[in-house]
């Protein structure tokens, strides 16, 4: 902790600002979402304040804004849960048992994250179009697992180094073998680091774009931001109301677990960075 | 310890890992790459081409102005980032009243999906009534209203500016447990020998935020240059293709029915990473961090 | 075997379960866009459908854009999906589809009661039917009667100059009032709309794409016109900045109808809209066809959407009473008469009851006759995007138009070589 150093008023401006840049557009959306018209700025009419856009995103069947709310959540959901189980066998192995190459493959899963998605989303459309999965969960879900498994994996390889290593010489002597090490000691210990890392894949996952957009074509598989990309009202032009409405009640449950976990968060995102 | 237990043990632990990244990130790359060399579009017989897509690439124009502004983008939206998420990181630092409040509001533009905030900012650069004229005109920074989205300069910083918004958390986390790792006893140390604040952050925090700095710059560098998500939803390339980023680019081809040349635009992104992060880990020696 | 594999096996055998869950039972399937107005009618004939055959339709709502609509059909068709199974497809990107061998040739035998030089432009390939007309759209002036006759003009303006001139008279005496009045609207954003609207301006001056079965992009007329469109905005200041980067059918549609315009150019669609309870210009407005320059003729760029089904249907017998039922004359009456469409059945335009309620059908039939098509070319996508993108920087003020299609020729020759022989020359 620091103590209070000279240069202190500039620390709080800074903070002002900060707090200015990170909620002014998020406040924004949240407004509009209970406007009447989104053109409420330009002096006209005012403010009208209204819950027509959030009544007519839950109750319109053709919006289908809740059919993409459960995609999201279920993909999501499963290939963050399925990424950080692989990774934690994955990370378990590498910071436990000798394997050649541990570098080499820490090195190489890093390098697989930073591909462009536009670089795999033309194989990706193949291989799932010859599946004949286009437009069905697993479609999404196997590429989300890719897609968050790099992140997921170097978070639990740094929260596992630092698990001591006499916690598995211990049951080793008392003759459990790997996997029920990992299973019965391992894992209860790193439990709120497996957490962290699963809200993080979730939040990853739930926030792609583009393999969304090519690999799903409507309701049936199709998430949440592309849902509001190409989001369409019922009346007129462009309908913010609706839209602002459709992300607010989108985001604000993961705003909310950002928000209550957000101390999980940061140590997750912050033991990926500084790794070694 | 039985050896030859551990070592299939570990096989098996690691399989899963290994096949997910085979199949879903590296045979991907490996088809688009081959994709590339061939003329594969819907209305035509697939055919061998060589190296000509790349041939025809280097001629297009369209081509150059999206890598034109795929560099510029990056240049400009990560330093801005992180500039912002380093001031961000000091404050966050600090035992201010209400730390909890400002971590969290740092973390709400990065739990948003940048396609979901991308319509919000497209809302906010609307010339009639959007948030951003509205601030313009009453602050008196301009009397007419900006275009935002029509000016080849508005639509550049319209995008960085949202970019920004969204990633700055991400910078800002990083640095933030850079900075927690400094011990106070330096800076008490600094302090006794009578140096200013700025000079202990040249002289303190600076070098030893450099390997966070330099993992923060990567990162922020590659994802800069494979941005979709912004351009797509606020200015969808425009106006006259001026933001179009290389994603979005080879993602029109793909629209288009022409996978050939998509693929070969993806793999010019895809170099294009690949080359700055080597750079990158060659200058810090990171490398050498990870061994 | 190790829990955690078998565990793992597990989930690999569950989740192709979900992707089984998700195939849906084989069910007829129309994917419908366009604005929100004419989606709703859409759903009233497709329950009258329902309701007559006993045949169920699930509808697909698509986004309004052409281009998403092409997005939304193009990644099913691609992947051999069964659904949707009849959708409709924009006349330019028709030829796409049809030779990629996505469409299922439709019966013949109602073919001649449709316009002929349409479907003999576009629905046809390989001497099979592969699409029939759903409606016919060319591009129109709409006017603000009461304000020309406030204004002291005749009637609508016959040139371009014309336009101009009435449009910055009635802008500068309404700004008083309305300070967001313009003159003329039309769409300029970077999209496929752009190139109607240049084409219409380009063709009344002698212009257009192809010449003599090549591509000749830069010439005096479409300069001209270029020059002209980009002076409306930057020069004149009668149409408004966000022209070219907002402007679409639905946001000049929309400004216009609340007032807010003297002259449109837009679809026929637009017609009842603006005649609709609640509109601020109900009764006050008027029809013609689009101005010209000297000494050439008034043109409109021939569009309208084409009804299909796909090869990979798995309803082929529902579909096609689907689309006998979309094309039928009473149903095609009831479009014309709700939503201004302008059939592509040729007997609807001597009903007399549509022609007492959209008078300006009779002077439509001739415009079609003589409506500029764009070229009908598998890759004519590509071609629209680079001309779009050039066309809109010129817009913009960047580019000179005599760079910007110099520019754009260059780019389009380019890439027809590519499709030919594989490389760009």
């Amino acid at each position: 902790m620091k103590t209070e150093r000279p240069g202190s008023l500039p620390m709080l401006v800074a903070a002002i600002f900060l707090l200015i840049f990170c909620l002014l557009p998020f406040g924004y959306m949240v407004l509009t979402s209970f406007a009447r018209r989104p053109d409420y700025l330009r002096g006209n009419e005012g403010l009208t304040f209204t819950l027509e856009n959030y009544h007519d995103i839950l109750s319109a069947q053709s919006l289908h804004f809740l059919d993409y709310l459960r995609n999201s959540l279920v993909i999501s959901g499963l290939s963050a849960a399925c990424a950080v189980a692989i990774a934690a066998l994955a990370a378990y192995a590498l910071t436990r048992l000798s394997i050649p190459g541990k570098g080499a493959i820490l090195f190489g899963v890093l390098a697989a994250s930073l591909f462009p998605q536009v670089s795999l989303v033309s194989y990706l459309f193949k291989m799932m179009n010859a599946l004949g999965w286009i437009n069905t969960w697993p479609a999404l879900i196997l590429p989300y697992i890719g897609w968050v498994l790099p992140l997921s994996l170097w978070i639990l390889v740094s929260y596992f180094a630092q698990i001591p290593l006499d916690l598995d010489r211990a049951a080793l002597v008392d003759g459990c073998s790997r996997r029920q090490i990992l299973m019965r000691v391992i894992l209860p210990v790193a439990a709120p680091g497996i957490f962290s890392t699963f809200l993080l894949a979730f939040i990853f996952a739930f926030n792609e774009f583009l393999f969304a957009l090519v690999l799903s074509v409507d309701h049936r598989a199709r998430t949440i931001p592309v849902g509001i990309a190409l989001f369409q009202g019922l009346h007129g032009q462009i309908p913010w109301g609706r839209i602002m409405a459709a992300s607010v009640f989108t985001t604000l449950p993961v705003v909310a677990l950002t928000l209550f976990f957000q101390r999980r968060i940061v140590q997750g995102l912050t033991r990926g960075a500084i790794k070694g | 310890m039985k050896p030859a237990q551990d070592s299939r043990t570990a096989l098996l632990f690691l399989l899963p890992l290994l096949l997910t990244v085979l199949i879903f990130i590296a045979a991907p790359v490996a088809g688009t790459i081959v994709e590339s060399f061939f003329r594969d579009v819907t209305f035509l017989p697939r055919r061998f081409l060589g190296v000509d897509n790349f041939r025809s690439l280097l001629a297009d124009r369209s081509f150059h102005q999206s890598v034109r502004f795929t560099l510029l983008f990056t240049f400009a939206s990560v330093p801005l980032e992180v500039a912002l998420g380093l001031i961000f990181a000091l404050v966050l630092n600090r035992p201010l009243p209400g730390r909890g409040l400002l971590r969290a509001a740092v973390l709400v533009p990065w739990a948003i999906p940048a396609a979901v905030s991308g319509r919000t900012f497209e809302l906010i650069y609307n010339y009639s009534y959007g948030l951003a004229n509205y601030l313009v005109l009453t602050l008196g920074v301009s009397e007419a209203p900006v275009n935002w989205l029509g000016s080849s300069y508005g639509a550049f910083a319209s995008l960085v500016i949202a970019d920004a918004w969204r990633t700055t958390p991400f910078v800002a986390i990083i640095l933030l447990a850079g900075l927690s790792a400094i011990p106070d006893e330096l800076y008490d140390q600094a302090t006794i020998d009578g140096a200013t604040g700025l000079q202990q952050f040249a002289r303190v925090t600076l070098p030893l935020l450099k390997p966070v700095l330099t993992v923060a710059l990567l990162f922020r560098t590659i994802d800069a240059l494979r941005v979709f998500d912004v351009a797509y939803v606020i200015t969808g390339g425009g106006p006259g293709g001026s933001t179009n980023a290389l994603s979005l680019y080879g993602y029109q081809y793909f629209l288009s029915g022409d996978f050939g040349y998509g693929s070969a635009i993806s793999v010019v992104l895809f170099a294009l990473a690949l080359i700055l992060s080597i750079f990158y880990v060659r200058l810090s020696g990171f490398g050498r961090v990870l061994t | 075997m190790k829990r955690s594999t078998i565990w793992i096996l597990g989930l690999c055998l569950v989740l192709p379960l979900f992707g089984c869950r998700q195939q849906p039972e084989a069910r007829l399937t129309f994917a419908i866009g366009g604005a929100p107005a004419e989606l709703d009618v859409w759903e009233e004939l497709v329950q009258r459908f329902s309701e007559q055959t006993g045949i169920a339709v699930e509808m697909l709502r698509q986004p309004t854009d052409s281009n998403q609509r092409r997005q939304g059909l193009l990644i099913p068709l691609k992947a051999r999906q069964a659904d949707p199974d009849v959708f409709l497809m924009d006349v330019v990107w028709l030829a796409q589809f049809s030779a990629s061998g996505w469409l299922l040739p439709l019966d013949e035998d109602v073919s001649d009661q449709f316009l002929p030089r349409v479907v003999d432009l576009v629905d046809r390939r390989g001497g099979n039917l592969m699409a029939l007309p759903v409606n016919v759209d060319a591009g129109l002036l709409y006017y603000r009667k009461d304000l020309l006759k406030r204004y002291g003009f005749a009637g609508p303006p016959a040139t371009w100059a014309e336009l101009a001139s009435q449009a910055g008279t009635v802008q500068a005496g309404e700004r008083g009032e309305h300070s967001g009045f313009w003159g003329y609207l039309w769409q300029g954003a970077e999209y496929e709309g752009l190139i109607c609207d240049f084409l219409e301006v380009a063709a009344s001056a002698g212009g257009g794409i192809v010449e003599n079965g090549r591509f000749v992009l830069d010439r005096p007329a479409n300069r001209r016109a270029l020059a002209f469109l980009t002076g409306l905005i930057h020069d004149e200041a009668v149409s408004p900045p966000n022209t070219y980067t907002q402007m679409r059918e639905e946001e000049v549609r929309e400004a216009f109808q609340n007032g807010r315009a003297l002259f449109e150019r837009n679809w026929p669609y637009a017609w009842a809209q603006h005649q609709s309870a609640g509109s601020a210009v109900a009764g006050k407005v008027g029809i013609a066809p689009l101005p010209h320059f000297p000494g050439g003729e008034p043109a409109a760029t021939l569009g309208g959407w084409h009804i299909g089904i796909s090869r990979y249907t798995d309803t082929p017998e529902q579909a096609r009473a689907l689309v006998r039922y979309v094309t039928s004359f009473p149903v095609q009456k009831e479009m014309a008469l709700r939503l201004g469409w302008n059939p592509g059945r040729r007997d609807v335009y001597r009903d007399p009851r549509v022609l007492a309620e959209l008078p300006y059908l009779g002077q439509l039939r001739e415009i079609f006759d003589h409506a500029v098509a764009r070229p009908v070319l598998p890759y004519y996508n590509q071609l629209s995007q680079i001309l779009q993108r050039h066309l809109n920087a010129a817009l913009a003020g960047w580019v000179p138009p005599e760079e910007a299609l110099r520019k754009a020729q260059a780019e389009i020759e380019a890439v027809t070589a590519r499709y030919r022989t594989g490389r760009s020359r």
